[in-house]
C-alpha cells in the first residue's frame, strides 16, 4: 500500500470534514434547539457560494473578504425566513415534520431560483492563491483547503462561544428547555429562535464558501452536501457543537479514504449507506451514552 | 395477579428505580404514592411495556411480561391511563373509544358493533353526549374520563391509573372518584393507581405503596403508610402530617 | 371530520361508476393521442399517490424515497420483457411481479426503518431511494446510466396506448377500493391511531410494528405494479427517468395538499396537482414550475395543514349547518 497517498487521503479528508462540520453545526442547531429541521440548509451554503462567486468574478474580492457581507446578509435572510414561515408552525404539535415539509418546499424554491440566475453549470471559487499549495515532502496540500478549514475552525469556535457565553446564546438554549419558565423571566422566545436561526443559515453560508473553494458546485449539489450535513449531525448527535466538530472530521477522514480507493461512482452510495446504518443502529449519535 | 420483582432502570446513569417489587391482590386498589421524580410513572411504563426494565422481572398471572411489546401486554389484559393526558387529537371521542374496542383483548373485529360497545362505554362514563366532539378539544376533566374509557375499552383485568384526578376541581373530583368506584365493581377489575391527592387516596385506595428515589420505602393500609415517619419526611411533609 | 366509519353520500355509488364507465370506453372514441396520455398521468399519479397515502397519509410515516419502489417495479419488467423478448400480453403478469418484487423489497427494507420515528424515518427512506438509484446505474446487467430498451412489439402504438391507459385505470381503481376499504378499517382505525400517537396505539392493543410494515408493503406494491406498466408504456426507462426524486415530491405534494388519511383527499390532490404539473410541464419552464411547487408546499403547510378535502368537507359542513 502507498503509504504516502494514505496521508495524502487522511489530511484532505480531515481538512474537508472541517467544512462538514461547519456546514452541519447550524443544521444542529436548529433540529437540536429550535426543533426544526431545515432541508433548506444546505441550499443557503450554495447561495453564498454563489455570492462568493459573484464577488469575485465581477469585482474581485477574495472570497475569505466577501464572506462577512455575505454571512451578514444570510444572518437577516434567515431571521426574515424565520418570521415568515417557520414562526406561525412552532406551536404545531409534530413541527419537525412541518418543518421538514416547509423548508424542503423552500429547498426547492432556493435551487431553482438559482438555477435560472446561474443556470445548472458547475462553478469553482477560484481565488489568486487558488493553485499554490504547501508541500511537505510527496504531499501536497492545496492553498484553498487550508483557507477552507481556518475558516470552519474560526466559525465553530464563534458559534459555540456564542452559546455557552453570551447571554442570548444562553437564552436559545434556556428558552427551548423550558419554554414556559423562559417566558416567565421575559425571554422573547420568538426573537430568540429568530436570531439562532439567522445564525444557523449563516454558518450554512460560510460552510459553503469553504466548501465552493474546495470543490465545483452547482445548484443541485445542495442536495448531496445536505446528506453530509444529516450524516454529520446524526453521528455527532443532534444540537451538539462538539459532536458535530468531531464526527465532521471522522466522516471527512472516511471521505478521503474513500476517495482514495474506492471507485469514484460508488462514493455517494457508501456515504448514505453509511448514514442508514448510522440511523438503524445509533438514532441518538454514536458519542453519546445512555438514552 | 400482578407483581413485580427487583425492578431496576437507569436513564443515562441516572438510577430511576432501585429494585422495587410490589404485589397486587385481585379485586383491590393499590395506590402508589411518592415525591415528583421518584419513579412512579416509570414503573408505569415498565410494566406496560413501554419501557423495558434494566433487571427484575413483572408477571400477571404467573406469566412474566416484561420485555413484551406494549400491545401484547394490552392484549394480556393490562390497561392504563397517561398522567398527561394523550388523546388522539384528531379524532372524534367516539373513535378514540372504538379503537381500544377494536384492538383491546378479544377485540371486536367489526366495525359496526365495535361503535356501539364504544357508545355504551361513552354511555357508562358520562361521555356520550359529547362522542362526535374531536378529542382534542375537550376540557381537561372530560380528557381524563376518555383515557378511563378509553382504557376500558380495551377489556382490562388490571388497570394502571396514572394521576387521573390532578388538576380536577372539588366537583370534578367526587364525580372521577365515584367513576373509578364504579369501574372496579362493575367491570370487576383490579386498579393500580398513581395519585398525589390525598384525600381521593384515602378515599379510594385498600392499599399503599410509598416511593421515593425509586426505592419502595413503606407499603400497607393508608392509614399505616400516611402514618410511616419515612413517608412523611420524603413525601407529605410537615403540613400533611399536621393535617393528617 | 372525516371519520373511520364511511358516510353516507347519496348516489355516491352511481356517480363514480358513470364516470368511471365514461373513462373506460373513451379509448374507443378515438381520442387524441395527447387526451388520452394525459388522463393515463393522471391514473399514474393517483395510484402512487393513494399507496403513499396507506404509510404517510394513515400511518404519518413520511416516506420520501418511495419513488424507488415505483422504478423497482419498472426494471424489474423492463428487464424481464426485455431479456426475454416476451410479449404484450405478459404485462400483467410481469408487472404484478414487479410489483411483487417492490413488496419484497419493502418488507426488507421496512422491518427494520419503521422503528425509526419522525424525520429519521423521512431521512432514511430518502437516502434508501438514492441507494437503490446508484447500485441501479452501477450493476451492468440494467443497462447503467443509459438504460433499458424494451424489444418492440407488433402492436399499433395507438393500440398500446389505449391498453396501457385501460391496465393503469384498473389499476388505480383497485386502489382506489383497497384504501378506501382500508379507511373504514380495523386497519385503517389502526393506523390513523399511530399517526396520532404511537405510544398511546400500543397501550390500545394495536400491533403498530406489524400493521405499519403491512401498510408500508401495500402502499410499495401498487406502484412497483404501476411501475411495471409505465416502463412498457414508455418502451425505454433510465435511472434518471424512474428514480427522479420529483416523482417522489410530487407524491408527497399531492397526498398532503388533498389531504392524508382519507382516499378522497389524496385522490383530489393527486388529480388536481396531475392538472396542474401538466399545465406547468407545457406553458412554464421546469424551473418556474417547481419555485411554483416549493411554494405550493409552504403554503399547503401554512394554511391548510388538513388538506384540501378537509378544508372543503368543514366549509360544506358549516353551510349545511347554518341553512338549519
Amino acid at each position: 500500500m502507498n503509504f504516502s497517498l494514505l496521508l495524502q487521503s487522511l489530511i484532505s479528508g480531515l481538512l474537508m470534514g472541517g467544512i462538514y462540520a461547519l456546514l452541519g453545526v447550524g443544521f444542529s442547531l436548529t433540529w437540536g434547539v429550535l426543533r426544526v429541521i431545515n432541508i433548506a440548509h444546505a441550499s443557503f451554503g450554495i447561495l453564498a457560494a454563489y455570492g462568493a462567486y459573484w464577488a469575485l468574478t465581477l469585482l474581485h474580492v477574495d472570497p475569505v473578504l466577501s464572506l462577512l457581507p455575505i454571512v451578514g446578509l444570510l444572518f437577516f435572510m434567515g431571521m426574515g425566513i424565520h418570521k415568515a414561515i417557520i414562526q406561525p408552525i412552532t406551536r404545531a404539535r409534530e413541527i419537525m415534520v412541518a418543518s421538514m415539509v416547509l423548508t424542503f418546499g423552500l429547498a426547492i424554491i432556493l435551487e431553482n431560483t438559482m438555477l435560472v440566475i446561474w443556470s445548472p453549470d458547475p462553478r469553482v471559487l477560484t481565488p489568486s492563491y487558488a493553485g499554490r499549495a504547501i508541500l511537505l515532502g510527496d504531499i501536497g496540500i492545496p492553498m484553498t483547503h487550508l483557507v477552507g478549514f481556518g475558516l470552519s475552525l474560526v466559525g465553530i469556535l464563534l458559534i459555540s462561544l456564542f452559546l455557552h457565553k453570551t447571554h442570548i446564546g444562553k437564552a436559545v438554549q434556556a428558552t427551548w428547555q423550558e419554554p414556559e419558565g423562559a417566558a416567565l423571566v421575559g425571554i422573547d422566545l420568538h426573537r430568540v429562535s429568530r436570531i439562532a436561526f439567522g445564525l444557523a443559515i449563516s454558518a450554512a453560508g460560510a460552510g459553503g464558501i469553504a466548501m465552493a473553494m474546495m470543490y465545483a458546485f452547482d445548484p443541485a449539489m445542495h442536495n448531496l452536501w445536505l446528506i453530509f450535513v444529516f450524516l454529520v449531525v446524526i453521528v455527532g448527535g443532534v444540537g451538539s457543537v462538539f459532536g458535530t466538530a468531531l464526527a465532521g472530521l471522522l466522516i471527512g477522514i472516511i471521505t478521503g479514504l474513500c476517495m482514495a480507493w474506492v471507485p469514484y461512482h460508488w462514493i455517494n452510495a457508501i456515504t448514505f449507506g453509511i448514514l442508514m446504518i448510522v440511523l438503524l443502529i445509533r438514532p441518538h449519535g454514536i458519542f453519546r451514552t445512555g438514552v | 395477579m400482578l407483581k413485580g420483582e427487583g425492578i431496576y432502570k437507569s436513564f443515562g446513569g441516572l438510577m430511576a428505580l432501585k429494585g422495587v417489587d410490589f404485589h397486587l391482590r385481585r379485586g383491590e386498589v393499590l395506590g402508589m404514592i411518592g415525591p415528583n421524580g421518584s419513579g412512579k410513572t416509570t414503573l408505569f411504563n415498565i410494566i406496560s411495556g413501554l419501557y423495558r426494565p434494566d433487571s427484575g422481572a413483572v408477571y400477571l398471572e404467573r406469566r412474566r411480561i416484561d420485555g413484551l411489546k406494549p400491545y401484547q401486554i394490552t392484549q394480556l389484559g393490562i390497561g392504563r391511563t397517561f398522567q398527561i393526558v394523550r388523546p388522539l387529537a384528531h379524532l372524534t371521542v367516539l373513535e378514540n373509544v372504538a379503537i381500544g374496542v377494536l384492538y383491546g383483548r378479544d377485540g371486536i373485529h367489526q366495525m359496526r358493533r365495535a361503535k356501539a360497545r364504544a357508545e355504551e362505554l361513552l354511555e357508562f362514563t358520562g361521555l356520550a353526549e359529547k362522542q362526535d366532539q374531536p378529542a382534542g378539544r375537550l376540557p381537561l376533566a372530560d380528557r381524563k374520563r376518555l383515557e378511563l374509557a378509553r382504557a376500558l375499552a380495551t377489556r382490562p383485568s388490571v388497570l394502571l391509573l396514572d394521576e387521573v384526578f390532578a388538576g380536577l376541581n372539588q366537583v370534578e373530583m367526587e364525580e372521577a372518584i365515584d367513576l373509578v368506584t364504579r369501574i372496579r365493581v362493575e367491570f370487576g377489575v383490579t386498579i393500580f393507581m398513581i395519585e398525589h391527592v390525598m384525600k381521593a387516596i384515602m378515599q379510594a385506595c385498600h392499599r399503599i405503596l410509598a416511593l421515593h428515589h425509586g426505592q419502595k420505602i413503606a407499603e400497607g393500609t393508608p392509614q399505616e403508610v400516611a402514618g410511616h415517619p419515612d413517608v412523611i419526611e420524603a413525601y407529605l411533609g410537615s403540613t400533611y402530617a399536621d393535617r393528617l | 371530520m372525516r371519520s373511520i366509519w364511511p358516510g353516507r353520500i347519496t348516489g355516491g355509488w352511481i356517480v363514480s361508476v358513470i364516470i368511471l364507465c365514461s373513462l373506460g370506453i373513451l379509448p374507443l372514441l378515438s381520442p387524441k393521442v395527447y387526451f388520452l396520455s394525459l388522463l393515463y398521468m393522471v391514473f399514474l399519479y393517483v395510484v402512487l399517490a393513494e399507496s403513499w397515502n396507506l404509510i404517510g397519509g394513515f400511518a404519518g410515516y413520511l416516506s420520501f424515497g418511495h419513488v424507488a419502489f415505483f422504478g423497482i417495479g419498472a426494471y424489474t419488467t423492463a428487464f424481464l420483457m426485455s431479456t426475454f423478448h416476451l410479449p404484450v400480453a405478459s404485462v400483467l403478469p410481469i408487472s404484478l411481479l414487479g410489483g411483487l418484487v417492490s413488496a419484497a423489497v419493502a418488507l426488507v427494507v421496512g422491518y427494520p426503518c419503521l422503528r425509526l420515528r419522525g424525520p429519521y424515518f423521512a431521512v432514511i427512506t430518502l437516502c434508501f431511494a438514492f441507494v437503490v438509484q446508484i447500485l441501479v446505474e452501477n450493476l451492468p446487467f440494467f443497462g447503467g446510466v443509459e438504460g433499458l430498451w424494451l424489444t418492440p412489439t407488433k402492436e399499433t402504438v395507438a393500440f398500446q396506448r389505449a391498453l396501457y391507459y385501460e391496465l393503469m385505470m384498473g389499476l388505480m381503481v383497485v386502489v382506489l377500493l383497497v384504501v378506501r376499504g382500508i379507511e373504514h378499517s380495523r386497519l385503517g382505525a389502526g393506523l390513523i391511531a399511530i399517526r396520532e400517537d404511537e405510544d398511546v396505539a400500543q397501550c390500545l392493543g394495536i400491533p403498530a410494528p406489524r400493521i405499519k410494515l403491512l401498510a408500508f408493503v401495500l402502499s410499495a406494491f401498487f406502484p412497483g405494479v404501476a411501475g411495471g406498466f409505465h416502463a412498457c408504456y414508455l418502451t425505454y426507462i433510465s435511472p434518471v427517468i424512474v428514480f427522479d426524486v420529483m416523482i417522489s415530491i410530487l407524491i408527497v405534494l399531492m397526498t398532503l395538499l388533498g389531504g392524508g388519511g382519507s382516499w378522497a383527499g389524496a385522490l383530489l390532490g393527486a388529480v388536481s396537482l396531475s392538472f396542474v404539473n401538466e399545465f406547468l410541464t407545457t406553458f412554464v419552464r421546469a424551473e418556474i414550475a417547481r419555485i411554483l411547487y416549493g411554494m405550493l408546499f409552504i403554503g399547503v403547510i401554512l394554511f391548510l395543514p388538513n388538506g384540501l378535502w378537509e378544508f372543503i368537507r368543514n366549509a360544506s359542513f358549516k353551510r349545511a349547518h347554518a341553512e338549519r
